[in-house]
């Protein structure tokens, strides 16, 4: 595992891919911190938040080449003969990955740092912020690395990823819509008059709906509220989808030619 | 030390492998040869623990490779079709990353790559690029990364393929000094090269095995259709009608007539070596041999026949 992980690391850095997501990271994280700045009203908990709609950019660009990169190049190969478990390759991309968020993060300590020295506010909601950005980095990672598991394209990879992140970025809007829709539907059915019971069960497809979002869950972070159940939705989904990667790759050894 | 039992792999409906079953044996270099697409390639994934199969056995040292794959996997080192070579690393790096893969201990790991890049004489280009390297230093990488960890056996897929024919010589001699300490399967569909470096051979067709020989029973069973070539001085008619005769021919054709010097071809079906009888038979007919050659039968030859009738 830590040779995979020590491999994807530095792999991050002789290609471009390192350099582009670092440079993205610190221009968009630097931009938001500049304008607050400037406005003299810093809030990191605001600049994580910003920087968290940027995962739709930033994770497919990172995971897209894990194992569509080794597919193409045969190196994959590697990975079955020789005596690692899959499920500690799986672990050792993933892990390279969060490192490099981690990297990345530095930045953004370095804006606490400066608030802090500036006399501004870095509170408990703050880091409460920043666990849930490694949280939901996690979670996005594990998607990225699924779909590059599964399309043995890279650009496709990258599309794929960033249309469920989309998805879940827009969860709420989505189940809001359809729940519109819904409801309006059945108005004209009903020939105009509403129909209680029917919406009560509009609004509990919603709620099923929006459970699954994870930026819900965690929205009370950054006020300093912590809760163990968004933390453990986002460590077991993960856990869902780096699974799923491991089977995938189990399931080349039969369906391989 | 490689048993394989009634190896079947299907893809969907394809039979890829259908029913192979032959045995390596300690120190032995087997050639395993096979027209493109006979399953040669789907069998050594196999035995490195690649690919799963649908039903047999395949045993490394008496472990079963899916029942206890760390261990068979530890004793197997696998060149593939395609070296699996990271093309952003230098060669060292590289190759300790595969040290790291196949948990070499770090104490040994100087000594071994330094001996690794001696012996397939990579050490002058140990700190460039892959990226950079020819495909016959690429090849090499990949040997080298085979031999990383000390294994008994080396499964090496076509090694030679797209070489240029000085890194082929290079390669094969290579291969035959690897075969002083391992047990090497090599496939190829080059026969001179299975000639070159093999004890024996498993030819393999449409998935199943074709034959398992020596090299020289091999040629010596299945073959007994052989040609001579012979140059003389004397009458064309006279000497074609002679030979006709002999047992065991069944053609004769002009390849060279130059007014006195002519050049024949005899095609023989015989087990018996009929060249003495062609000596005397010229001697009686007086006309002096210039040149007599066997062609003897070539592997391409037997290659063709096996693969034909199967």
């Amino acid at each position: 595992m830590f040779a995979v992980f020590k491999r994807e690391f530095q792999s991050f850095f002789r290609n471009p891919t390192g350099y582009v997501a670092l440079a993205l990271f610190s221009v968009l994280s630097g931009f938001t911190f500049v304008m607050q700045l400037s406005s003299a009203e810093v809030n990191i908990s605001s600049e994580i938040s910003t920087l968290r709609s940027f995962f739709l950019i930033l994770i497919p660009i990172i995971t897209m080449g894990f194992f569509a990169e080794d597919k193409k190049r045969g190196t994959e190969i590697l990975y079955y003969t020789s005596p690692v478990s899959l499920w500690g390759v799986v672990i050792g991309k993933f892990l390279a990955a969060l490192s490099l968020f981690g990297v990345m993060f530095i930045n953004v300590f370095i804006h606490m740092f400066i608030t802090g020295f500036l006399g501004g506010v870095v509170d408990i909601g703050s880091w409460g912020s920043v666990i849930v950005y490694f949280f939901l980095a996690a979670l996005f990672i594990s998607i990225g690395i699924l779909a590059s598991s599964i399309v043995n394209d890279q650009l496709l990879a990258a599309c794929f990823t960033f249309v469920i992140i989309l998805l879940i970025q827009l969860t709420n809007t989505i189940s809001s819509l359809a729940t519109a829709a819904l409801v309006s539907l059945l108005a004209v059915s009903n020939n105009g008059a509403s129909n209680d019971k029917l919406l009560n069960i509009c609004t509990k497809i919603s709620d099923a709906i929006c459970w699954f979002d994870p930026f819900s869950k965690t929205t009370n972070f950054r006020s300093g509220i912590f809760s163990l159940t968004a933390l453990i939705f986002c460590l077991s989904a993960t856990f869902v989808f780096l699974f799923l990667t491991y089977r995938n790759l189990e399931k080349k050894r039969w369906t391989q030619k | 030390m490689i048993e394989i039992n009634n190896l079947v792999k299907h893809y969907g409906d394809t039979k890829a492998v259908n029913g192979i079953s032959f045995n390596v044996n300690k120190g032995e270099v087997l050639g395993f040869l096979g027209p493109n697409g006979a399953g040669k390639s789907t069998t050594m994934n196999i035995i490195a623990g690649y690919l799963s199969f649908t039903s047999g056995s395949v045993k490394v040292n008496g472990h079963d490779v899916l029942e206890e794959p760390e261990l068979t996997k530890k004793s197997i080192g696998y060149l593939p079709e395609l070296p699996p070579l990271y093309l952003d690393m230098t060669v060292i790096e590289y190759l300790t990353f595969i040290c790291d893969l196949k948990k070499v201990p770090k104490a040994d790991r100087k000594e071994q790559l330094a001996r690794i890049l001696a012996m397939v004489k990579i050490s002058n280009v140990s700190d460039r690029l892959i990226a950079n390297l020819s495909k016959g230093y690429k090849q090499r990488v990949g040997i080298a990364q085979a031999l990383v960890g000390d294994p008994e056996i080396l499964i090496l897929d076509e090694p030679t393929v797209g070489l240029d024919p000085n890194q082929i010589i290079e390669i094969r001699k290579l291969i035959k000094s690897l075969a002083k300490n391992h047990t090497i399967i090599i496939s190829s569909h080059i026969l001179t090269e299975v000639q070159s470096v093999c004890d024996r051979v498993v030819i393999i067709n449409k998935g199943k095995v074709a034959a398992v020989s020596n090299l020289k029973d091999l040629s010596a069973n299945v073959f007994k259709n052989y040609k001579i070539l012979i140059t003389f001085k004397g009458n064309l008619k006279a000497v074609s009608d002679g030979l006709m005769n002999i047992p065991g021919v069944t053609n004769v054709e002009v390849k060279n007539s130059d007014g006195d010097i002519s050049e024949l071809e005899i095609s023989v079906d015989s087990e018996n070596d009929i060249r003495s009888q062609v000596f005397y038979e010229m001697v009686r007919l007086n006309c002096p041999i210039l040149e007599l050659k066997s062609l003897g039968s070539s592997l391409e030859d037997v290659f063709i026949s096996i693969t034909k009738n199967s």
